[in-house]
């Protein structure tokens, strides 16, 4: 078995994400479980990944509906819904709260052994789609909500050399 | 002279962030998406501060570091670091590469600005200084009791300025002997983070100078209060008349 199997995958993400909702949006969240999905797949949603490389390889990305990234962006940026602008904002948002996760994943498997370096954060939204991958160790989603809306973990990660 | 401020970050977000944070102080920020770009603007601008992403396109800051460290003109600028990994190694490769200071991201733009006074001194605004000294832009008396209006739309500049008259009024309210406040939000169009960030600060202001204070706050208002965490168990009243009849 991989030592991949052993790190506590859903400690790691859930904790990281709720940090950086409570730093960065002052907007506590709490575990969903089970994670509701349909809620952050169907009607428009956006997606942020990360991606990382090295012992440890894989991705992580956070799943929101339209109106709960626009609710991130008025918090992150300090100003009203009817403030926040286009998409190309939100999504440079949702882009960096998810590279706050990733960054906080990497550092606990950098010091768990697992050296791997972060890729910049990529954006997917739309209404109807899907993303599937394939050929991983470990496949996990987590569900996190705050008083309105709920949001999906998605991880994805291999050893590249199973010890 | 005002700060010159560069920020160097491949997100525009952070770069907002940067930029809002240093909005009370003297300063000129200037913005650059990846390290290319960031030595070219840190040469034309001469900037007195850098706030230097890691991770970003076309040229990390590492490798933007590295390079300055290499010009005469460039290598004494200080710099502050955000990384969003705060793993050991990178922690230890940043503090090698002779930087100020570092900050792993997530972070509130005051912790970057106390990090910042660590190492500079940073000015209030003008306008910033005269508003601190007219602290009755938002106050009004009745009888021993002040009453302070918040405005209709709390952004977090507002924030800032309304916490430092604030700051100002408690001191005046102090040397006049009066211990009662009325916080009224009534006039708020929006609940959102900031207001809910200056409600705190405003409540815990009070209680730390021993002023007995009530919020004021329409019945829509009062339910949206209750969805933050942070609000969710303050007393509301719905009126000021109710407000002064509980202090």
């Amino acid at each position: 078995m991989s030592g991949i199997h052993a790190i506590d995958l859903k400690s790691f993400v859930t904790n990281a994400v709720k940090g950086v909702f409570k730093t960065m949006l002052s907007m506590p969240l709490e575990l969903e479980d089970p994670p509701n999905i349909a809620n952050v797949t169907t009607g428009t949603h956006m997606i942020g990944t990360v991606g990382f490389a090295g012992v440890a390889m894989g991705n992580v990305s956070l799943f929101v509906s339209r109106d709960f990234a626009r609710e991130i962006t008025a918090a992150m940026l300090g100003m009203g819904l009817g403030e926040v602008g286009g998409d190309e904002e939100v999504c440079d948002v949702v882009g960096e709260v998810c590279n706050m996760v990733g960054g906080d994943l990497k550092s606990r498997l950098c010091d768990a052994g697992f050296t791997c370096s972060l890729s910049i954060p990529s954006i997917t939204y739309g209404d109807s789609f899907k993303i599937e991958s394939k050929g991983w160790d470990r496949h996990e989603r987590y569900g996190v909500r705050n008083s309105h809306h709920s949001a999906l973990l998605e991880v994805y990660i291999k050893a590249a050399n199973p010890s | 002279m005002a700060l010159k401020v560069l920020t160097v970050d491949d997100s525009k977000t952070i770069r907002l962030i940067v930029k809002k944070a240093f909005q009370p102080f003297n300063c000129e920020i200037f913005e650059a998406e990846n390290g290319v770009e960031g030595l070219a603007a840190a040469a034309k601008v001469k900037p007195g501060l850098i706030i230097l992403d890691i991770t970003m396109p076309v040229m990390n800051g590492v490798e933007m570091l590295d390079r300055m460290k290499t010009d005469a003109d460039l290598k004494n600028i200080p710099v502050i670091m955000l990384t969003a990994e705060s793993g050991k190694d990178n922690v230890l490769n940043i503090v090698k590469k002779g930087v100020k200071d570092y900050m792993v991201k997530p972070f509130k733009g005051e912790d970057l600005i106390d990090r910042v006074k660590k190492i500079l001194i940073l000015e209030p605004k003008m306008e910033e200084m005269a508003e601190g000294k007219k602290p009755e832009k938002y106050f009004t008396q009745i009888e021993d009791i002040v009453v302070l209006t918040l405005p209709s739309k709390v952004t977090r500049p507002v924030t800032v300025e309304v916490e430092t008259s604030l700051q100002a009024k408690i001191k005046d309210m102090s040397e006049a002997q009066l211990k009662k406040m009325i916080l009224d939000m009534n006039g708020v169009a929006e609940t959102n983070v900031s207001l809910i960030k200056l409600i705190i600060t405003a409540l815990q202001q009070c209680q730390k100078a021993s002023v007995a204070v009530k919020l004021v706050a329409n019945p829509k208002q009062g339910e949206e209060l209750k969805g933050f965490q942070e609000t969710s168990q303050i007393a509301v009243a719905p009126s000021i008349d109710m407000a002064k009849a509980a202090l």
